[in-house]
């Protein structure tokens, strides 16, 4: 409803906004159909499970970014954040030996507490996001190293392995849990006042605070969200590869993030986005990666490949919003 | 609104100013060798990668928009070039080629920004990566080594005791402060990223000034990555690392402002030899680089806290809610 709304008030073309509500889905079906004639190996139940497999962790670190983005901010440190989160959990059950529930919970605070600080500097000190994230991407980079000293924590505990690597069916825990995590942020975003509030905040900020929205909790409530969901996903990642590093995530995964927000149908300007398109321009992503892997490409073709699809499909996004 | 602004830029330029000579003092102080010339010099030849990429980006920053492509440029153009110059392509046009090759990606933003009417951000972030998978095809995901005297000269050599590459970095500088300043076309920057529809309304063409803009920012990377692979003798192809960053960051401390219309491109130069000095006075003082990073963060932040609290005391005393 509050997209249809800002769509009528500003479907003129010097509107730059990129997708509109099923943007994301038509991309995914229309990506999904060429690979199922085209490319040979696709189409089976087994690549699908892979897909979504692939897609589980991206696809968390993504909802934070698109709750970021809907309030017209965003946030750069997130792969930073995924880095430092990763060498915390594997420092805490291997160098610490503090059980695995604790040194997960305390990770995840860790995470809030580095989302809290981004949403103080951009509601208390009016840094603006980009700024300040930026700013914290470089401190969480410095602070991964300096209590990694470089180095990475390998061959981590069976049972904390467990929390995301115990087989579903075809699917693995992670899978499980990341669906948890789309169906609660599609409660809160879709179905509780919160995301109405959300959404109102990020079209028009001064006009909800005018009617009485406690922006300033709106504003930092998303950055928390989002730090929470990123060492959701450093941990997850962490347990993926079993190894935990300072480097892990960074800058590059961050911008992959937001590509998928982007192709999602996200606005960077606020106010536009939802759950649904961040899992989908997510999976869109890594269909494009499956593609280019069943067609045994060289690696080194593999990003040329991907810039140029992602290149495509935002081309296409854009076009049609102009034409319809 | 014009008075508050004015009154923003009235204060915060003496606060960055006294904070930095501050800084500066301590390290000449505090640090062993590190005001000698050669040190200084030196810093000024570390910089000039970021320095050179954060012109054009301080350009793009003017019409709010930003150029996350540089990354990939810095990789992709210096790639093409040495290819042709493996190839026995004499060194000048091989230099021409790669440059061309860094306009052509950027004007291709620009019309992307332009005509389709993507956000700059998401424009160049596509396009940077398509110039980084570039990179690593050209070659096969291998670097290109063995380049020739002449072009390892430009990097690395000194005419006069001071390094090549600091010239170059000067005269980029002047180069672009003389378009932003001495230029109807700089005029015409500053005012599309100070109010859009009044551009449009005096009948000026935006595309020109995207098409300028983005194009020019192309050619900035091309340089810095070649200077990049000359100083190392090696093109490789993911050297463009997180120069994008590291740009932005260096316009953010030299006071450009992201919301658009006001900043200096020299000031970017500033901000880039603010970083640099930065991190050569915490090598001097032999701290890890780790601790670099996380110093140039909070620096990035609390300059920008400090400029925004001085800009929002003004705000807050003329609101009327």
């Amino acid at each position: 409803m509050g997209e249809n709304e800002y769509k009528n008030r500003n479907g003129q073309s010097d509107n730059p906004q990129l997708c509109q509500k099923n943007g994301a889905v038509v991309i995914f079906l229309l990506l999904f159909l060429i690979a199922s004639f085209a490319i040979p190996g696709f189409f089976r139940f087994s690549n699908f499970m892979l897909i979504i497999k692939q897609a589980a962790i991206p696809a968390i670190a993504c909802i934070g970014m698109t709750l970021v983005l809907m309030t017209g901010g965003i946030d750069l440190s997130l792969g930073y954040n995924i880095g430092l989160c990763s060498i915390a959990v594997g420092l805490m059950i291997k160098s610490y030996g503090m059980p695995i529930w604790l040194a997960v919970l305390l990770t995840l605070l860790l995470g809030g507490f580095v989302g809290l600080v981004n949403g103080l500097c951009v509601q208390l000190l009016h840094v603006p996001a980009f700024i300040t994230t930026l700013g914290t991407g470089y401190v969480l980079l410095g602070l991964a190293q300096i209590i990694s000293n470089g180095v990475s924590i390998n061959r981590l505990p069976e049972a904390f392995l467990a929390l995301g690597k115990t087989p579903v069916g075809q699917l693995n825990t992670t899978v499980l849990i990341a669906l948890a995590v789309c169906l609660l942020f599609y409660y809160l975003m879709h179905l509780s006042t919160y995301g109405r509030e959300l959404a109102a905040f990020g079209l028009n900020g001064n006009a909800s605070r005018l009617s009485g929205l406690n922006t300033g909790a709106i504003n930092l409530s998303v950055y928390i969200l989002c730090g929470v969901l990123a060492s959701l996903a450093g941990v997850l990642l962490t347990i993926d590869v079993n190894c935990a590093q300072p480097t892990m995530g960074g800058g590059n995964y961050t911008f992959t993030v937001i590509t998928a927000a982007v192709l999602g149908g996200v606005s960077l300007f606020g106010g536009v986005g939802g759950v649904v398109g961040a899992v989908f321009g997510t999976l869109s992503l890594k269909v494009i990666h499956n593609c280019i892997n069943l067609l045994n490409a060289p690696y080194y073709m593999v990003d040329a490949i991907m810039g140029i699809i992602i290149l495509l499909a935002i081309i296409f996004e854009n076009v049609k919003n102009r034409v319809l | 609104m014009t008075m508050t602004q004015n009154a923003a830029k009235r204060w915060s330029r003496p606060v960055l100013a006294a904070a930095g000579a501050a800084v500066f003092l301590l390290l000449a102080f505090q640090v062993p060798n590190f005001l000698s010339v050669d040190n200084l010099l030196n810093v000024v030849r570390q910089s000039s990668i970021v320095s050179l990429v954060s012109y054009g980006m301080a350009m793009v920053i003017i019409i709010k928009g930003i150029d996350l492509s540089v990354g990939g440029l810095i990789a992709f153009c210096p790639m093409v070039s040495g290819l042709m110059m493996q190839a026995g392509v004499p060194i000048f046009p091989a230099l021409l080629a790669g440059i061309a090759a860094g306009a052509l990606m950027g004007f291709f933003s620009g019309v992307m920004v332009e005509k389709l009417e993507v956000p700059a951000f998401i424009t160049t972030l596509v396009v940077g990566q398509v110039a980084t998978g570039f990179a690593l095809m050209l070659e096969g995901g291998n670097s290109i080594g063995g380049l020739p005297e002449a072009y390892v000269f430009i990097g690395n050599g000194k005419l006069l005791g001071i390094p090549i590459s600091d010239y170059i970095t000067v005269f980029f500088v002047i180069l672009s402060a003389v378009i932003m300043g001495r230029t109807s076309l700089g005029t015409h920057i500053y005012a599309l990223g100070g109010n859009e529809t009044v551009v449009k309304q005096q009948g000026i063409s935006t595309a020109k000034i995207n098409y300028f803009v983005f194009t020019f920012s192309g050619i900035c990377a091309a340089l810095a990555g070649l200077l990049l692979s000359a100083q190392m003798n090696t093109v490789h192809p993911s050297q463009g690392g997180n120069y994008q960053l590291d740009a932005v960051a260096a316009c953010v401390i030299g006071g450009v402002n992201m919301a658009g219309g006001e900043g200096k491109v020299y000031m970017a130069l500033v901000g880039s030899l603010i970083i640099g000095l930065v991190r050569n006075a915490l090598n001097l003082l032999g701290l890890h680089p780790y601790y670099q990073n996380l110093i140039v963060g909070i620096i990035i932040i609390a300059i920008v806290a400090v400029s925004m609290f001085n800009h929002m005391k003004k705000i807050e005393s003329s609101k009327v809610f």
